[in-house]
């Protein structure tokens, strides 16, 4: 088997990659090792609006449910009402995470892409040390995919970059493990998606309420693994649900594990290689989220392996391309928002309660930076010296 | 008698990943979509029992 791309990992990051590069001439190959495209879901389901622009999804089946805003919890109850115009960037979609998935491999098997189901890569297939393709097992059955570059796409615990001698291993410090259910019959009926902050409600993380429609949610927890013990995630999550009168009745459809970095991002590029979405880190150390980041990501480098196909040249040097664009769009956002996460792992529970309540009346759709901060402090002076080092952060 | 090491319960394991994400020995893999520890290279250091979500990983002979 030959092919000018294999990526291995059908989720968006490696749907997108494969659809541009085949859009722009190249013969991929998608390799999945699950027998279903997005199944089991790994994620809290929840997306920006800004997806649309990226056109590369059809139909509408995709969407449980459109939100107008955020609300935030502090550990003392205080909300804060985070609303659509504000930001556009703070309304979404929640989503059903496997069509999402399956709608994005549609359109990379439209662009001509192939995908292979149930076949997992276990090596990288060298000659000389020089990377020339994947060694997979399917079913029984090794086999080996000859292509000039190689795609790792292969999620949170890639494996690809690794055995190209990337040092990708997390610290636990820089990991979120995640519990969540699909609770049914439970009464959520609202346009908000929900967070919940605190040291003994999800330490280093948060517990979400992302509203499906009619009486269903995704409602689950990510906790920062340097912080967890065995089953802790799951068992705080139960024990939030099982205090919180609205979910209390519910009932799960679905339970399911997941783990997402909110580290900054890594090395992506070697000489035939590249990494895109989770297994590159591209994921936003403040919420977790990785969606947007995945599909902007997969474009440029779907786009850079077309270049490189049509130039005939798969090195580093033609590839960092990739790496350079994605810097360009996001990368400085991630980095910043990294220094906001390990400053806010080190405020008190009474640190984020005195902030809901300057804000909480605060209107953000007409409120200047400066604005802010003298909401901030006025109400609580002591802030300052807290957030000195934010203000500095995102002034970077 | 040496280090213990850690083993995932399959029927527990729910495939998220964390475990191999977080491992220094990198001695973690998913076989047959579960994490399955490599015991020769599992240093013992206890960072997949903590991270797991669910608890599927525990000392082997607990």
């Amino acid at each position: 088997m030959e092919y000018d791309a294999v990526v291995v990992g059908s989720g968006p990051a490696g749907s997108v990659t494969a659809r541009f590069a085949a859009e722009s001439g190249a013969k991929v190959l998608i390799i999945e090792r699950r027998q279903e495209v997005g199944v089991p879901v790994l994620c809290g389901e929840g997306i920006s609006k800004q997806v649309d622009d990226f056109k590369v999804l059809k139909g509408r089946r995709w969407i449980a449910n459109n939100m107008d805003g955020a609300r935030i919890f502090s550990p003392d109850g205080t909300m804060v009402k985070l609303a659509a115009e504000m930001a556009g960037n703070e309304t979404g979609y929640v989503l059903y995470r496997d069509i999402f998935d399956q709608e994005l491999a549609r359109g990379a098997i439209r662009a001509g892409a192939e995908l292979m189901l149930n076949t997992c890569a276990v090596n990288l297939l060298k000659e000389n040390d020089k990377i020339k393709g994947v060694k997979a097992r399917h079913f029984d059955e090794e086999i080996d995919i000859k292509a000039d570059v190689v795609v790792g796409a292969d999620g949170v615990e890639s494996k690809v970059g690794r055995w190209a001698g990337m040092k990708t291993t997390l610290k636990p410090s820089d990991l979120e493990i995640c519990a969540q259910y699909t609770l049914t019959n439970v009464d959520v009926e609202r346009e908000y998606c929900d967070f919940y902050l605190g040291k003994k409600i999800a330490p280093g993380g948060y517990v979400w309420i992302f509203p499906k429609g009619n009486d269903v949610a995704n409602v689950g927890i990510g906790i920062l693994a340097s912080l967890s013990k065995p089953g802790l995630a799951t068992s705080l999550l139960d024990k939030f649900i099982s205090s919180h009168p609205e979910l209390k009745k519910g009932e799960p459809v679905r339970f399911l594990a997941g783990a997402v970095s909110v580290s900054e991002p890594y090395e992506s590029v070697r000489d035939n290689l590249l990494l895109v979405g989770d297994a590159a880190r591209q994921v936003d150390p403040i919420t977790g989220g990785g969606l947007m980041a995945s599909i902007e990501a997969g474009k440029i480098a779907g786009e850079t392996i077309g270049r490189a196909v049509e130039m005939e040249k798969f090195d580093k040097e033609m590839l960092s391309a990739y790496e350079k664009a994605v810097e360009a769009a996001f990368y400085k956002k991630l980095k910043r928002n990294y220094m906001v996460k390990e400053i806010m792992l080190g405020f008190e529970d009474k640190t984020l309660n005195m902030l809901a309540d300057s804000l909480k009346d605060v209107k953000f759709d007409e409120i200047s930076t400066f604005g802010l901060v003298k909401a901030l402090v006025s109400k609580h002076p002591s802030l300052l010296m807290k957030l000195r080092p934010l203000i500095k952060a995102a002034r970077v | 008698m040496g280090k213990p090491k850690a083993i995932v319960e399959r029927e527990l394991c729910l495939a998220c990943g964390g475990c191999i994400s977080v491992c220094p020995q990198d001695a973690i893999t998913m076989i047959a979509r579960k994490a399955s520890v490599n015991k020769e290279n599992c240093i013992g250091c206890e960072i997949c029992i903590k991270t797991c979500p669910v608890a599927a990983i525990c000392w082997e002979g607990n």
